[in-house]
């Protein structure tokens, strides 16, 4: 459970900086910067779900 | 016409934009702040102070060149360290108060550790560019 938290600080935190760096309206930004940190969740939890199924040597 | 427009766009960048992306380096969200934009400032460093602190706090260890490094394994240090340098004093003050240079493997969040500190610096790049961008008058 720790493991996923940490993960969702980090997206969280990276998805700030990038929301801030981009470029449009104050209204664009905030999406974009949600749009990143709902990837970077759900791209953890896909990865996670594929490494899964493959076995540990 | 294309020379004309190329001709256009050459405008001189203030000397004030290079003193706000050295400030940006140097401290985390400063270059917004000594630019008047509290909020972007505060989100921008704050989101970095974090997670440099988070780093350190899970273990993680910032990387630096020893010198004792042979052959092409320098690059195995210099690259990490060129991404941990982007925190700028942060960096500096804990190589100086040696704090954060240490492997902590045994513990289960270093990887975590390693990782926040790693981005912490890469994002203040992107910061710091943000922030040169806004005083050069590329950016509103």
């Amino acid at each position: 459970m720790r493991h996923v938290l940490w993960m969702v600080v980090f997206a969280a935190l990276t998805a700030v900086v990038f929301g801030i760096a981009a470029k449009g309206t104050e209204r664009q930004r905030l999406m974009y910067g949600i749009k990143v940190f709902a990837e970077f969740v759900a791209i953890a939890f896909l990865l996670g779900w594929i490494l899964y199924f493959i076995p540990s040597p | 016409m294309a020379a004309r427009i190329e001709k256009d766009r050459d405008v001189a960048t203030p000397s004030f934009a290079w003193l706000v992306g050295l400030a940006a380096w140097a401290i985390p969200g400063a270059g917004h702040l000594m630019q008047k934009r509290w909020r972007r400032g505060a989100l921008a460093g704050g989101a970095v102070w974090v997670m440099f602190l988070t780093g350190l706090w899970l273990g993680g260890h910032l990387y630096s060149v020893t010198g004792q490094e042979q052959g092409f394994s320098v690059f195995f240090q210099l690259l990490p360290m060129i991404a941990n340098v982007g925190v700028g004093l942060l960096y500096i003050i804990c190589w100086i108060a040696g704090v954060g240079f240490t492997e902590h493997a045994q513990l289960v969040t270093y990887e975590y550790g390693n990782t926040f500190l790693l981005v912490a610096g890469l994002l203040n790049y992107l910061v710091m560019l943000d922030a040169f961008d806004i005083a050069a008058g590329r950016k509103p």
